[in-house]
């Protein structure tokens, strides 16, 4: 068969796998029955969001020695159990918590901490040893390895105009998407569609570009249709970060073959006058996040989602000269989503009477816990997409 | 067989940035063998780069208050975004050797430092055009003693009574020899040898005696009392060394897909000529073999190829040093910002659907054809959200182009442009592309004739 007749027939085949929703069962309320998969959704808090600060230990004095001024009063924050609460501004995931939505993991790291931005967000996105350097990103590699659904080239999605490292593979990468509407606008360049008609019998790197050009293009029309099927009828409040996480909840239920979803905040490098910074991002966070549950919730898919939020790095335990905190180490992590197997906390708050030069002592390496998303979650082989025997945790 | 024309744009695409209009026109009153010398010759000519920042001593730097600091930090980072522009416009510079830029981009993302400051920046930029086509084994001694690289990987904290071996695992891993061929404890015992090896605030090489570990060492199989000298010449002794980097240039330079008998020749002529970049260079460039089919129109082109070849091709004038920078983050590629010290993965790690619509825009961008949308990641430090990037801020001068094809009918000019601009073996019909040309005045169409032939996928590759 020539390639241009593989293509019009592969793309004729998706096709008649786009039934349309309502054909699937999609009754308008945004229930879809009998829909198949897990969704991953993976936040990102970029700049290194102050953990310490987050979730607080507010019996600790040793906290609050380190941080006379930024330290958070007890009266303030929002109790969880007998020693950790969340930062006041953090108010609207406190029901989240409550109803056993989310689970907090503290002391998450990994051996020798590095603490530039650049080079710990690397090692977070390849899940790479901190002296080791890898091309390829964790959800890129898990893409790579024939996980299944994965040949549709936006199986993996990021709500952003670029692409993180975390989803490059070597065979397929995911996707990058910061609205359908611009894609698609982007994407329907009379030329390039004609151009692909005409591509015949390419070799090498050219194929490999047309492969790329056509699964862009394709991609582009089956998102803009697949975000039309459903409008959420939750308020988000009105932030860009919400609005990504709306977008992402519209494409779940609308059963978009895409199982796992990208977005990132930023802005959490906050090394003077942190306090409004930081509570003014922790709000945008806990905000759109407690939108987003609710909405999955009222469409009866928080049992088939898992959402990960991650930094870099935690901060210093010890406060700066600017009211500011500096470059840390281990941090916390949420996992949230309706099949956790451990809601509330899963380890008890970091040990702040066993410091490394004043920064935390990691307990949980962090590629543990995507062992365990990838085995207990998406049914991937681990030891084939991350180095080294390292073990899973209970999570769901 | 290629065609001699071809062998001259293959040529110069590998070996530079491509051939402008003026410069393919003339091409073909030269053999092959007088291009390879003319750029040899032209690389030997060009000079080191000025730095224009003042010298502040340390005391005058300490007198600074916290703001001030801060300010010229500020004021350094836009310094290192204008030499980072001004790089980009060199590699398009007709006036300037591409084959040394070109040789300069290859060192920097093998030696890949992420720079800061506008001197340290410059002085490795002259520390690699110094050494790009010179002796290897020099560089590597010279570029173990650069303030950026030592800062970079830390040599600065590796003193003796607390060794930091991340500048010798990555010499050994990365800038010379390759994994596998040593050990974890020789990783130890070069980190010793390297201790005190450190710069002043002046940005100059320093030997701290008092952190120098002046024991014995063992290293791969040798003892005695090596300092950093020692270890270097001790790996570059090791054949293993010469076939590490020829694989490295043979995939940049020649082809992803390696015919390894061809490798082992020219590591073992590499290995004999103690380490001659230049007599390498010469020899690839003049062997039957590179001007193959299977080595012509196969490699993606990194960012900055592409870019600087658009720039080579129409003259264009970028209005601000944020719109060169705006392409390079898009499409990946950042001078003096490596995405760590293993430099930039090339060829088919350029791309993904996001870069790939970038590129295949790229020259319609430029031409103000159509509207970019796109917005950059936010930068870690940064508290802002960035904005999308509507418009790229560019002057483009088409009469060198269109000074070719005064008296060409519409056939002759689509065969001579479609030459000119496609590498490899890559026949586009010219009925395919009728529909999308612009008929009205001959100017009209042979812009709309680039612009179509330039957002192919086959422009990606050179």
């Amino acid at each position: 068969m020539k390639r241009r007749n593989f293509l019009k027939s592969a793309t004729l085949a998706s096709t008649s796998l786009m039934v349309p929703a309502f054909l699937k069962g999609y009754n308008g309320n945004g229930i879809l029955k009998n829909r198949t998969g897990k969704n991953l959704v993976i936040v990102q808090l970029s700049g290194g969001n102050d953990g310490l600060n987050t979730v607080i230990p507010f019996q600790n004095d040793i906290y609050y020695k380190n941080r006379p001024t930024l330290g958070i009063q007890q009266n303030k924050v929002l109790k969880l159990n007998d020693e950790l609460g969340f930062n006041p501004a953090m108010e609207a995931l406190r029901s989240v918590f409550d109803d056993g939505k989310m689970c907090i993991l503290n002391s998450v790291g990994y051996p020798n901490p590095d603490r530039s931005h650049f080079r710990s967000m690397d090692i977070w996105h390849t899940a790479s040893h901190s002296n080791e350097y890898l091309q390829t990103g964790w959800i890129g590699r898990y893409l790579d390895n024939k996980c299944q659904g994965c040949e549709k080239p936006y199986h993996a999605l990021e709500v952003d105009d670029s692409l993180s490292l975390a989803m490059k593979g070597i065979q397929q990468s995911g996707f990058a998407m910061s609205n359908p509407k611009a894609l698609k606008k982007a994407t329907d360049n009379r030329f390039l569609r004609a151009a692909a008609e005409h591509e015949q019998d390419k070799e090498g790197s050219v194929a490999y570009l047309y492969k790329t050009m056509i699964n862009t293009q394709s991609s582009a029309d089956y998102l803009y249709d697949q975000s039309k099927i459903h409008q959420s009828k939750i308020s988000y409040p009105a932030t860009a970060f919400a609005k990504d996480l709306r977008q992402i909840a519209e494409l779940i239920t609308a059963d978009t073959d895409t199982k796992i979803y990208y977005v990132s905040l930023s802005g959490f490098d906050t090394h003077a006058f942190q306090k409004n910074a930081q509570e003014k991002l922790l709000q945008k966070y806990a905000e759109a996040m407690a939108a987003f549950i609710k909405d999955l919730k009222q469409n009866e898919l928080l049992d088939d989602t898992l959402i990960m939020t991650f930094s870099e790095f935690g901060r210093r335990v010890k406060q700066n000269a600017s009211n500011g905190t500096d470059h840390g180490t281990a941090n916390n992590l949420y996992l949230m989503g309706g099949n956790l197997q451990k809601a509330g906390f899963y380890n008890a708050g970091p040990n702040l009477s066993d410091l490394d030069k004043g920064d935390l002592k990691y307990e949980i390496d962090f590629r543990k816990i995507y062992a365990t998303i990838l085995e207990d979650w998406l049914d991937a082989d681990a030891s084939s997409i991350l180095t080294g025997g390292l073990g899973k945790l209970s999570l769901v | 067989m290629l065609s001699s024309q071809d062998k001259i744009k293959h040529l110069y695409w590998r070996s530079g940035f491509g051939l402008s209009p003026e410069e393919w026109k003339k091409a073909q009153d030269l053999t092959l063998q007088s291009h390879i010398k003319h750029i040899f010759n032209t690389a030997a000519k060009a000079g080191n780069i000025k730095s224009e920042i003042q010298e502040r001593s340390e005391a005058e730097f300490k007198k600074l208050s916290k703001e001030e600091r801060k300010a010229l930090l500020k004021k350094e980072k836009q310094l290192v975004i204008k030499q980072n522009a001004e790089w980009v416009v060199r590699m398009s510079d007709k006036s300037e050797s591409a084959f040394l830029e070109k040789m300069s981009l290859f060192w920097h993302g093998h030696f890949a430092c992420i720079t800061k400051r506008s001197k340290h920046a410059n002085q490795q930029l002259n520390t690699i055009r110094t050494h790009a086509l010179g002796n290897f084994r020099t560089f590597v001694h010279a570029i173990a003693k650069d303030v950026s690289m030592i800062r970079f990987l830390n040599n600065q904290q590796n003193k003796k009574r607390s060794p930091n071996e991340n500048f010798a695992r990555e010499l050994m891993e990365l800038f010379t020899i390759g994994r596998g061929h040593y050990s974890e404890q020789d990783i130890k015992e070069a980190a010793r040898a390297f201790t005190g090896w450190s710069s002043d605030f002046r940005g100059d090489f320093v030997f701290k005696k008092r952190h120098h570990d002046y024991g014995q060492k063992t290293f791969m199989g040798k003892t005695g009392d090596f300092d950093g000298g020692d270890i270097i010449d001790i790996i570059l002794d090791r054949p293993e060394t010469a076939s590490f980097i020829c694989q490295k240039i043979y995939r940049f330079f020649i082809n992803e897909k390696i015919n390894e008998q061809r490798l082992a020749k020219l590591s073992k002529r590499f290995h004999n000529s103690d380490y001659d970049i230049k007599d390498l260079m010469v020899h690839i460039f003049s062997s039957d073999w590179f001007y193959d089919k299977e080595n012509v129109g196969t490699k993606i082109k990194s960012p900055l190829e592409l870019l600087a070849g658009i720039m080579r091709t129409f003259d264009v004038n970028f209005k601000t040093e944020d719109s060169i920078l705006f392409v390079e983050k898009a499409l990946g590629q950042v001078l003096f910002k490596p995405p760590n010290v293993a430099g930039w993965a090339e060829g088919k790690n350029w791309i993904d659907n996001s870069t790939l619509m970038i590129r295949l825009n790229l020259v319609a961008f430029l031409f103000q054809a159509t509207d970019i949308n796109f917005k950059i990641k936010e930068e870690f430090e940064s508290k802002k959200r960035n904005k999308a990037v509507r418009k790229i801020k560019a002057d483009i001068d088409l009469k060198p182009l269109l000074n070719q094809y005064t008296d060409s009918n519409e056939n002759e000019t689509f065969e001579h442009l479609s030459q000119y601009l496609i590498q490899g073996n890559f026949k586009v019909k010219l009925k395919n592309l009728q529909p999308y040309l612009a008929k009205s005045d001959q100017e009209n169409f042979i812009k709309s004739l680039a612009l179509r032939l330039m957002s192919l996928p086959e422009y990606q590759v050179c």
